[in-house]
């Protein structure tokens, strides 16, 4: 009996560690090629979006369901283009949003337009906006909370 | 041992907690540098400005344009968070008497919620009242993205976006677009405000409203709506302070339709012919800033394209015959501050020019005009500047 509680114990204080698998780090502009850079295989889907952006949620949310339905073949990043000041508030939406699992990048500026127009020119900023980057150096950019339709289009 | 476990399970779960109460108190009033700031000339060339830091709106004042500014006075005595980026940022106006007015957006601790706070300074700035929460109703959801302006007569006009109507009609069942534009105002210089005033349902949810004073004296707002299915056009109206509502009618047309936060709000400026100068951002065929004057609920009249990838939140004046628009180009190395100028009403404008860079991060520039000149005033990671549209003028001659 003491074993078993114990054990639950142990798990208890093991959890946050799990949750919080990928860290919540600032992005500059100088690791921009990296992160638009096409990927060895399948898809990057770079998931941009706001603390502001009601819409950006439940996009987040249908992005995720994506990615665990093809696990090998996407690999899903968060950015969020507020800026570092923003840094508790942001750990603390992707928390509630059960998004901890998945690397998270917050913008190192404090205003958004360089690193916006360094990961993609034709963004004037406008949130959630969907980058996917495919092995074969495709892109797919669409601005707005994805439709099925639109769903369907970014799956490998 | 019920008992150990449950202790042992607070005690695993502690540090969220801790994270959670940190984040309510730091958010808005971290070390890092917030760019979100306000610059307003007042009528006797004293060029004011208000920003925030560590939770304290703050107001300084210049007599030489710029060059030197008088030391920081803390707004609200007592810390709160303040949005101070983005859409949002404190504002500052005057009132007929020598008043100065602040007001700035708070947020709350739940997602996507804020009060409008308002102070004033009876004594030209060395004192300021204690804030007050100018929105009536105080459910913990959106009151935010607060504009303000002093019509002739006087009146203190505060507009901003509000969710309430949002939150009833979804409560119900039924779906709503976007959110709605509230405003308010007071007839006794800020010492108190009418009841929350709505001006329209379905507007968009965080782009800032431009405010105008229209040759009459009344104030005017320019501002994002949601037509139809998440259409995002603007719409215009007068903000009456007499009671009676003006009816918001449709003035860009551009289809951009769109379910998400375009970031980027209007720029108005009214001639004293009451032409409507206005500049707006849409995305229908890529990003792109426009200038047009409006004309209500028919398409903008002399509309030009003023930039397209990189440009970004622009901002219009006039006066007489020369408008001016400004906005933000962006590129790998820096940005450029960007300006046209018009000296036919807005008909035909000058070819663009930049009339400042910074290899650091900038805030929006605002065009403010002081005795028939125009001014940027630009918030930039290395301190604010104000750059004399006349002088970068004669220099390209």
């Amino acid at each position: 009996m003491i074993r078993r509680a114990l054990c639950v114990v142990l798990m208890c204080f093991a959890l946050p560690a799990f949750a919080r698998a990928a860290p919540l780090t600032l992005l500059t502009t100088s690791e921009i090629p990296a992160l638009v850079k096409p990927p060895a295989h399948g898809e990057r889907i770079i998931a941009l979006w706001a603390l502001d952006c009601a819409y950006c949620e439940p996009n987040l949310a249908a992005l995720a369901k994506l990615q665990r339905a093809h696990p090998d073949k996407i690999q899903l990043i968060l950015v969020t283009t507020d800026g570092p000041d923003q840094r508790q508030a942001v750990a603390a939406r992707i928390a509630q949003m059960h998004m901890d699992g998945y690397p998270a990048r917050l913008y190192a500026e404090p205003t958004p337009q360089r690193l916006d127009y360094l990961i993609d020119p034709e963004w004037g900023g406008e949130t959630p906006r969907t980058l996917v980057i495919r092995a074969d150096g495709s892109r797919v950019a669409i601005s707005g909370e994805l439709t099925p339709v639109q769903l369907q289009r970014i799956e490998p | 041992m019920k008992r150990l476990l449950v202790v042992f399970a607070l005690l695993a779960t502690w540090p969220l907690g801790v994270l959670a109460q940190g984040e309510m108190h730091m958010a808005g009033m971290g070390n890092e540098p917030e760019l979100g700031a306000s610059a307003a000339f007042d009528a006797h060339g004293r060029l004011w400005l208000v920003t925030a830091k560590d939770g304290h709106v703050r107001v300084q004042h210049s007599d030489d344009f710029g060059k030197a500014f008088s030391a920081p006075i803390d707004v609200n005595p007592v810390a709160e968070k303040i949005y101070d980026e983005g859409e949002n940022r404190p504002k500052i106006a005057f009132g007929t008497k020598g008043q100065v007015y602040v007001s700035w957006s708070q947020p709350l601790a739940q997602p996507y919620s804020g009060y409008v706070r308002f102070a004033r300074s009876l004594d030209g700035g060395k004192h300021f009242s204690a804030p007050i929460t100018v929105n009536h109703d105080l459910a913990k959801i959106t009151h935010r993205f607060d504009a303000l302006a002093v019509a002739r007569n006087g009146d203190v006009v505060i507009a901003w976006i509000d969710g309430r109507d949002e939150v009833a009609t979804k409560a119900a069942g039924k779906p709503y677009l976007g959110k709605a534009i509230y405003y308010t105002w007071s007839n006794d210089g800020g010492a108190s405000f009418a009841a929350d005033h709505k001006l329209m349902d379905h507007s968009c949810e965080c782009c800032r409203i431009a405010l105008a004073r229209e040759p009459d004296g009344n104030v005017a707002a320019f501002f994002r709506g949601v037509y139809g299915d998440d259409i995002r056009d603007h719409a215009f109206a007068v903000l009456r302070t007499n009671g009676k509502t003006d009816h918001p009618q449709r003035v860009t047309f551009s289809g951009w339709q769109i379910a998400a936060c375009p970031h980027q709000g209007p720029g108005l400026a009214i001639g004293s012919n009451g032409v409507l100068h206005g500049v707006w951002y849409e995305a229908s065929h890529g990003p792109a800033i426009w200038y047009g004057q409006l004309d209500p609920g028919q398409a903008p009249r002399h509309k030009l394209k003023i930039g397209g990838p990189g440009a970004s939140h622009a901002d219009v004046a006039v006066h007489d015959r020369d408008v001016w628009v400004a906005w933000t180009q962006v590129s790998a190395t820096g940005y450029q501050l960007m300006l046209r100028a018009s000296h036919d009403g807005g008909d035909t404008f000058d070819a663009p020019y930049a009339i400042a860079e910074s290899a650091d991060a900038v805030y929006s520039p605002q065009l403010l005009v002081y005795q028939g000149r125009a001014y940027v005033a630009w918030n930039t990671a290395k301190g604010f500047r104000l750059i004399a549209v006349h002088y970068t003028a004669e220099a390209r001659r």
